[in-house]
């Protein structure tokens, strides 16, 4: 399915967002890191971005070559229109459910 | 000073060598800074544990995946496109054409090692079309049995007759069964035409399970009647010429009258089961009731020529019908001491080629021996490759220019290596034609040689010349890939400096290593060749103890030897006739028989039964005692023994043994009247052990005439009138008694030819190996040869000086053939033989003689073209 949107591939669209010029693969793995609470691989994480962007959700340039990380350059991601969408459809989605399942969720007994 | 932190460095170098040209910049980038995070979290050992766990998790990581496959396809590193394939192709047609002599020799030697395994391929590529005519092959088996008889335990093909029918009746899943067996072969006689035919009894269901097709009659009715017969077309033709086969009733031996119900289409060449006629297993089984030699085995112990097959339901459990066999054997041979059998299920797939079975119906195709053919075929075609790869390299510096040259301007290595492939697949798809050449004239040979050659069919369909290209292909990149190697590997600057690339001493060696295991190779088989001959001329002219010469061996087939010989004594040209059970002296005839004498022990014994011209006909001679008289009635009371059975029964000498009196099994007394020399009544496999004679005119079955003439066509027509007034209609069979021996010795020539051939194909390639070595080095030393001659050596010399190492290889290969080839005749084949040849030093010396004379030939020729060449001409040689 090429629309389907998994939860950690949400996650990492979601980050990417956040973290606007700033995202590339150090600080979508840190920042999700800290937020959730789990310890993610690089390897992994570099599997879902490349994924996304055959999807076309995001979209990635090379920065500039700096003096840290041994003179290599970044590699930063953007979110595409596509990537919005997706989003967005999401959340509707969520929100429908959300909504119908509201007594049923309540936390209280 | 503290040297700074880094990553660990074996990590990084694998990531970049496991990353090759994919574009990882970004993906290091993040490690190296994840690291550094990691270094203030964590002590610096974790840091670099974490360090190698992120390079791994990287490496299996999908992102690298896709950009290492993307690399894959750049632009810069293609090199598979056509255009540069075409340059490939013309690049090695050039240099091909350049360089004639040795690309004949290569196509040459290629196209040799590859006839005879276009061979195997032909048969490989026949075999597979096996029964897979049938509709439903795959659900088609058959019953095969261990027959363990308390003598021998060996796996049959068939099994016992009363099987079949306890399958059907007890076991339900199977569709059908069928019994068929073999006995059906008789002379089938129609008005005055006779020929013979020979097939199966099978029960009705047989055209169910197999699907052959019917080209007349109808399929479910054809074998309903229990005399109606199924004929093949091309039977149907020679015994009915033109006529409508249908309806017409034919006489077959003892079988009594057959009404042709059925027309099958001529069984294809690639069954296993191949026959002209068939008949109702009913036929058979009525024959055999009504049959006076019925013999009292049970239906349980009768197995030879009796098969049952069987086709199971779709969707077919074959492990419920092995259990279920497993009970029947069970059940049947508990409590039968000299008998069991057990029986395993044979898909129809499997059985040709299949394991090795005794009593197959049909040609059959062992694994065991197409591996020995399979082998056989790499033995001749690897040295051919190592041949070309040797060549190559050596040949090395002709191209290092070109080579160094493609480097430069950006060839790859991947690229020089395709090169060379291509240039050797051109070379063996050339040899290829030749090859095919090869094949075609040696096929016919071939087929004869083969026992099952009559079902096999060699002449090569689409698919398998589909199969020979292929192979030239397969055996092409095999080939090449170690020169191709060689070459893409070359460093350019070398290779443009003209040098020759370091050659270290492992490659020398290896060459050498070639050329002598190819000799060692050749001078086996031509060895095999001269021990085996000698075996065959030796066992054909051995002295049997007997005379063969004149003497004609006539079967008798149930015509009273009595009348014959009375009636074949009155030709002017039969001098004498005697009267024998069997051929003695060959193996196939009815010899073996054993007979234990109860003295103090029993003793295996064999005998023969003769007449009393028998002695005297075959100038056996008696030692002592006398023969057996003529038409005496107490003839049957006597027996004549061969000196051998004196010594073992510790009858003294053989006049002692004379009146003495030994107790056949069956219990009869019966007086030596005889003692004769010791002959070979048996093959020369197996030691002259104890032997007597009987008169026992029951079982003479074969007539030997001494032939006294001239003229043998008219002496033959005489004998066959005679014959024809005896026997009616039966053929006349008869044969010199020196051609039959000579025929159950030719196994040997079989292997002589195999050998002769296989010797022939080892020494061609050994040689063109050699010439092509040769030739490169008396040109790469022309300037060394100028120099030696100006300062005075004479062109012998220097002959002798570049043959001298190719001669020591050639030695080297002896020393180590000759052992090798040694213990394995001397231990292996022929010790199966008793009376056997010695293996002599003449034999090897003949063989090493051959070697050394083509070998030398080889050399001479090119060494002394080069020590003869004027120094003048080579020194300028540029």
């Amino acid at each position: 399915m090429k629309g389907y949107l998994g939860e950690f591939e949400e996650l990492v669209l979601l980050t990417v967002a956040s973290l606007g010029e700033e995202a590339y693969g150090v600080s979508i793995k840190e920042d999700i890191e800290s937020r959730t609470d789990r310890s993610l691989s690089i390897g992994a994480l570099h599997s879902t971005i490349t994924r996304l962007e055959e999807k076309g959700f995001i979209k990635s340039w090379l920065g500039d070559p700096t003096r840290e990380r041994g003179g290599r350059r970044k590699r930063f991601f953007e979110l595409t229109h596509e990537g919005k969408l997706a989003l967005h459809s999401m959340k509707d989605l969520r929100d429908e459910l959300w909504k119908i399942s509201k007594s049923k969720l309540a936390l209280s007994r | 000073m503290k040297k700074p932190i880094r990553p660990p460095r074996l990590a990084d170098r694998l990531f970049e060598w496991y990353c090759n040209r994919a574009a990882v910049e970004d993906l290091h980038g993040d490690l190296e800074e994840l690291f550094f995070l990691n270094l203030q979290r964590m002590p610096i050992w974790k840091a670099r544990l974490f360090y190698w766990r992120s390079v791994l998790s990287m490496m299996f990581s999908y992102a690298l995946k896709k950009r290492k496959r993307k690399a894959a396809y750049h632009h810069f590193s293609t090199n598979n496109s056509l255009t540069m394939l075409a340059n490939y192709f013309k690049v090695a047609t050039r240099s091909l054409a350049k360089q004639r002599f040795f690309t004949t020799i290569n196509v040459l030697g290629m196209s040799i090692g590859m006839s005879f395994s276009l061979l195997f391929i032909a048969l490989i590529s026949f075999l597979r079309l096996y029964d897979t005519f049938h509709v439903n092959n795959d659900r088609i088996y058959r019953v095969n049995s261990m027959i363990d008889d308390r003598v021998r335990n060996n796996e049959y093909a068939s099994s016992p007759m009363a099987l079949g029918e306890k399958i059907k009746h007890e076991y339900s899943g199977v569709e059908e069964v069928v019994r068929v067996s073999t006995a059906f072969s008789a002379e089938a006689k129609y008005e005055t035409l006779e020929i013979p035919l020979r097939g199966y009894f099978a029960d009705p269901a047989f055209l169910e399970v197999f699907t052959f097709p019917l080209i007349k009659g109808n399929k479910s009715t054809a074998l309903s009647k229990p005399n109606s017969i199924l004929i093949t077309e091309k039977a149907a033709v020679k015994m009915f010429n033109e006529q409508e086969p249908i309806g017409k009733i034919i006489t077959l031996g003892g079988f009594g009258d057959f009404e042709v119900t059925g027309v099958l289409k001529d069984i294809p060449k690639y069954s296993h089961m191949q026959f002209e006629i068939v008949s109702p297993y009913i036929a058979w089984e009525t024959y055999r009731k009504n049959s006076e030699q019925q013999e009292t085995r049970s239906p349980w112990e009768e197995f030879r020529g009796n098969y049952v097959y069987m086709l199971l339901p779709e969707g077919h459990d074959t492990e419920a019908l092995t259990d279920y066999l497993t009970s029947v054997s069970r059940e049947v041979y508990t409590g039968n001491e000299k008998f069991s059998a057990e029986f395993q299920l044979q898909a129809l797939n499997d059985i040709a080629p299949g394991k090795e079975l005794y009593n197959e119906i049909g040609p059959d195709w062992g694994y065991a021996s197409l591996s020995i053919f399979g082998f056989l075929t790499l033995l001749i075609l690897l040295p051919a490759c190592f041949n070309y790869a040797n060549i190559s390299i050596s040949r090395s510096l002709k191209r290092a220019k070109e080579i160094g040259l493609r480097k430069t301007v950006g060839g790859q290595s991947n690229q020089i290596f395709t090169q060379f492939i291509v240039e050797t697949v051109l070379i063996t798809l050339c040899s290829l034609f030749l090859a095919y050449g090869i094949f075609l004239l040696v096929k016919p040979e071939f087929m004869a040689m083969l026992v099952s050659a009559e079902g096999l069919d060699l002449d090569p369909d689409a698919i398998t010349i589909i199969c020979f290209v292929l192979f030239a292909i397969v055996v092409g990149v095999g080939a090449g890939a170690v020169p191709a190697l060689y070459f893409s590997r070359m460093n350019p600057i070398q290779a443009l400096k003209s040098k020759a690339p370091a050659k270290g001493v492992a490659r020398i060696s290896f060459r050498k290593i070639l050329i002598t295991g190819q000799f060692a190779l050749s001078l086996g088989f031509i060895m095999a060749v001269v021990i085996v001959l000698k075996q065959y001329r030796s066992s054909v002219n051995y002295d049997f103890g007997f005379n063969q010469a004149n003497i004609l061996d006539v079967d008798l087939k149930g015509v009273d030897p009595l009348l014959f010989r009375n009636e074949f004594s009155k030709l002017s040209s039969v001098e004498s006739v005697s009267l024998s059970s069997h051929v003695i002296g060959t193996q196939g005839s009815s010899s073996i028989w054993l007979k234990s004498v109860q003295q103090s022990d029993s003793l295996e014994v064999f005998y023969a039964a003769i007449d009393h011209n028998f002695l005297p006909n075959l100038n056996i001679e008696v030692v002592a005692g006398k023969n057996f008289g003529e038409n005496l009635p107490d003839n049957g009371k006597y027996i004549i023994v061969n000196e051998e059975f004196v010594r073992q029964f510790k009858l003294g000498t053989p006049v002692d043994a004379i009146n003495r009196t030994v107790v056949l099994s069956d219990s009869a007394e019966v007086i030596i009247a005889g003692v004769v020399k010791n002959f070979h009544y048996m093959h020369l496999r197996e030691p002259v052990r104890s032997f007597f004679f009987q008169y026992d005119a029951k079982q003479l079955h074969y007539a030997n005439l001494k032939i006294h003439s001239s003229d043998m066509l008219s002496t033959f027509n005489d004998l066959e009138a005679t014959w024809k007034v005896l026997a009616g209609d039966l053929k006349f069979e008869a044969q010199f008694f020196d051609d039959e021996i000579e025929e159950a010795y030719s196994v040997y020539f079989v292997m002589v030819k195999i050998c002769g051939f296989l010797g022939m194909l080892a020494i061609s390639i050994s040689c063109l190996g050699l010439l092509g070595m040769v030739v490169y080095t008396a040109e790469t030393r022309t300037k060394e040869i100028g120099i030696r001659k100006v300062m005075g050596a004479s062109s012998f010399q220097l002959a002798i000086m570049l043959s001298k190492g190719y001669v020591r290889l050639m030695l080297i290969a002896a020393m180590i053939a000759i052992p090798i080839t040694y213990v394995f005749f001397d231990k292996g084949l022929l010790n199966s033989s008793y009376y056997r040849v010695e293996i002599g030093v003449v034999e090897i010396l003949i063989s090493l003689m051959i070697m050394l004379v083509l070998g030398l030939a080889t050399v001479l020729s090119q060494t002394i073209k080069a020590s003869r060449s004027n120094p003048v001409d080579t020194l300028r040689y540029e």
